[in-house]
């Protein structure tokens, strides 16, 4: 029986040592790397000698050019066409995160308007092919005076993101990409008061056939307003989402999802449900100062070019008021470049 | 019986075999005719994750800064961290460090150290821990506070563990533990001292070749006021996220950071106080092959 363990041990253990690949030099810190990168430029193919010799080919660093010693000085092929770019996930759907991550250094700019003078701009890196940051002006984040008040959007509101996750089908087949982002402001001042929102999302994407693709999270929202009237009604410190005194745990969790159908190669049906907090300064009761509302959004993608996308629709606030009064076309037009991505794998 | 010599010997090599043991078992050559490629190409070696400082040494004849900085944990307020660190040898750094405190004003701060860490010379071998000790001997920083001038000083003298493991390549593991002689004084005021012993941890995951996803949580000392003498007591700091190698000399950080501010906490926020207590936080560390860059330029510290 003793036999048999340590058999099983030493051939768990040699057969790590072949299926692992030799420690990164890469690696700038104290991990090893054993995950294939799905975004890796492939290595370049060596020229044979037209002597039939072998090329030897040394490697200073794994990241390292490799060079090829041949003794004759031959001109070089000319280097092949680079492959087109692939289509990215986009990690936005319309007001809601998708479960999709820019690839590594791929940098995504979306701006857009709609009919009530809303702008939003959102730019993004991709790190890693596992990470994602960037930074956004929001239309979405409304503020009142009454309660019979119509929100309008509080602008510019300036926020930071910053999202990690696996991609689709990763870890296992069919595993829907997964993604955990944190958004937060920055603090804006509007009528003398000052608020902040923050954000953790999880959400999770799922491509069913090339054509349809569903996403689907929840979000866990806070929210803080301070001076003005509000420190004149909560104390000095204002009044915030999370603030178990005036709202309960499940005031800041949301569910929120969307769903993208490609009736056509370079168009895509698309709409989302997504959450966002209306402000309400004067407000009496400190429960109401901040409340979740509803968001509706529908609309059509258009991939004019590998790089550039068009979109345009409707977007509803309030749709837990069924408040189509104020529904506002929008019209976004998107960049995405890969363009820093192929100038860092020229530099490696 | 007469088996384990054999099974251990066999693990031993199997163990070899997995993965070359450190990176920083290839210093950059430091030759006159290097090219940037063979200079600048690395493999190099972090002596921190995000905040936690790790059991390896930036190697002989090479210096590293590294910054990481947010603007988001309190309005106008910059909260960050930094290292600079120039290799003494292959098995010690001295450095310029700051050390993590939550201060008076609440926020993650930095308070600055000078020291020196020594890695231990044990063998670098998948399973074996490498153990690193470092002594920071800590400077003052001050602080307006209210009309208060407030001075807080950390020394630490730190111990940390790093782990791989030969059948998981891809996961770290890093422990340390730090013993930190603190201190507050307050102008007009009085002074708070303690010595405070505050665990750390963290993990690392390879996610590809150059991503690392990291995950670390630490207690650090914490300074308030109550409501004008010093008191001195211990906070949570997290952070995970991302490291990325974007070229071998360039590493760029981007996480997430969580504070528990054992206030809101009594006061019932904790944690779901996402505006407060959390953060975002992007850094870049920069690695100078500074003995390479001599050689190839002068003549001098060559092989």
């Amino acid at each position: 029986m003793k036999h048999t363990w340590t058999m099983i041990v030493v051939c768990a253990l040699a057969g790590a040592a072949h299926a692992q690949p030799a420690g990164s030099g890469t690696d700038t810190g104290s991990g090893s790397a054993a995950v294939q990168d799905p975004y890796a430029v492939p290595p370049k193919p060596t020229p044979k000698p037209p002597d039939g010799a072998a090329p030897t080919m040394t490697t200073s660093a794994p990241d390292a050019p490799a060079t090829v010693e041949s003794s004759p000085a031959k001109p070089k092929p000319p280097e092949p066409p680079r492959a087109p770019d692939p289509d990215i996930g986009m990690p936005q759907l319309i007001a809601t995160p998708t479960g999709w991550l820019l690839p590594a250094m791929v940098l995504y700019s979306r701006t857009g308007l709609d009919t009530s003078g809303g702008f939003t701009s959102d730019e993004r890196v991709g790190l890693g092919d596992v990470a994602e940051f960037g930074v956004s002006t929001l239309d979405d984040v409304r503020s009142k005076n009454g309660y019979l008040d119509s929100p309008s959007a509080i602008q510019p509101y300036f926020a930071a993101s910053f999202r990690i996750g696996v991609s689709e089908d990763r870890l296992f087949a069919n595993q829907p990409g997964l993604v955990l982002g944190f958004r937060k402001s920055f603090s804006e001042n509007d009528n003398g008061v000052s608020s902040r929102i923050a954000e953790l999302t999880l959400v999770a994407s799922k491509r069913f056939t090339p054509n349809v693709s569903l996403h689907l999270g929840y979000a866990f929202w806070d929210a803080s307003l301070e001076g003005g009237s509000i420190a004149q009604l909560d104390g000095a410190n204002g009044t915030a989402l999370d603030h178990r005194s005036d709202h309960g745990l499940l005031d800041q969790l949301r569910p929120f999802g969307g769903i993208e159908i490609k009736p056509f190669p370079r168009s895509e049906i698309i709409a989302d449900v997504a959450w966002a907090p209306v402000f309400c300064y004067a407000c009496v009761d400190t429960r109401d100062q901040i409340e979740m509302s509803a968001e509706l959004s529908w609309g059509v993608r258009y991939k004019a070019t590998p790089w550039l996308f068009l979109e345009s629709g409707v977007h509803v606030f309030d749709i837990n008021n069924a408040n189509l009064l104020d529904a506002q076309i929008y019209g976004q037009v998107t960049f995405v470049s890969w363009g820093l991505r192929h100038a860092v794998d020229s530099i490696r | 019986m007469k088996r384990a010599p054999i099974v251990a010997v066999l693990t031993l090599v199997a163990s070899q075999a997995v993965a070359d043991p450190d990176p920083d078992s290839e210093p950059a050559p430091r030759k006159p005719d290097a090219t940037a490629g063979e200079m600048f190409g690395g493999p190099f070696t972090s002596s921190r994750l995000f905040a936690m400082p790790v059991a390896d040494v930036v190697g002989a004849y090479m210096f590293s800064a590294s910054f990481d900085g947010s603007l988001l944990q309190q309005p106008g307020v910059l909260t960050s961290e930094g290292v600079f660190a120039a290799g003494f040898g292959d098995l010690a750094q001295l450095e310029y460090r700051h050390t993590e405190v939550v201060s008076v004003t609440g926020v993650d701060a930095p308070v600055p150290t000078v020291g020196v860490e020594l890695k231990l010379p044990l063998p670098t071998s998948p399973n074996v821990p490498a153990i690193a000790i470092a002594y920071r001997q800590g400077l003052s920083r001050g602080e307006q506070f209210d009309a208060s001038t407030v001075t807080e000083k950390v020394t630490d003298l730190y111990v940390v563990m790093r782990e791989r493991f030969a059948l998981a390549p891809w996961l770290t593991l890093h422990a340390g533990l730090r013993y930190s002689p603190t201190q507050i004084s307050v102008s007009g005021g009085g002074t708070a001292k303690a010595s405070l012993v505050l665990p750390t941890g963290g993990i690392e995951l390879a996610m590809n070749k150059r991503a690392r996803l990291i995950a670390e949580a630490a207690l650090v000392p914490s300074f308030t006021l109550a409501p004008s003498d010093p008191v001195i007591g211990r906070a949570v700091l997290g952070r995970f996220g991302l490291r990325w190698s974007v070229i071998p000399a360039i590493s760029l950080d981007a996480s997430v950071g969580y504070q528990l501010d054992t206030e809101a906490a009594d006061a019932g926020s904790g944690p779901r106080d996402l505006v407060q207590q959390w953060d975002i936080r992007l850094g870049a560390e920069v690695f100078v092959p500074w003995g390479a860059l001599a050689c190839r330029a002068l003549g001098v510290f060559c092989e």
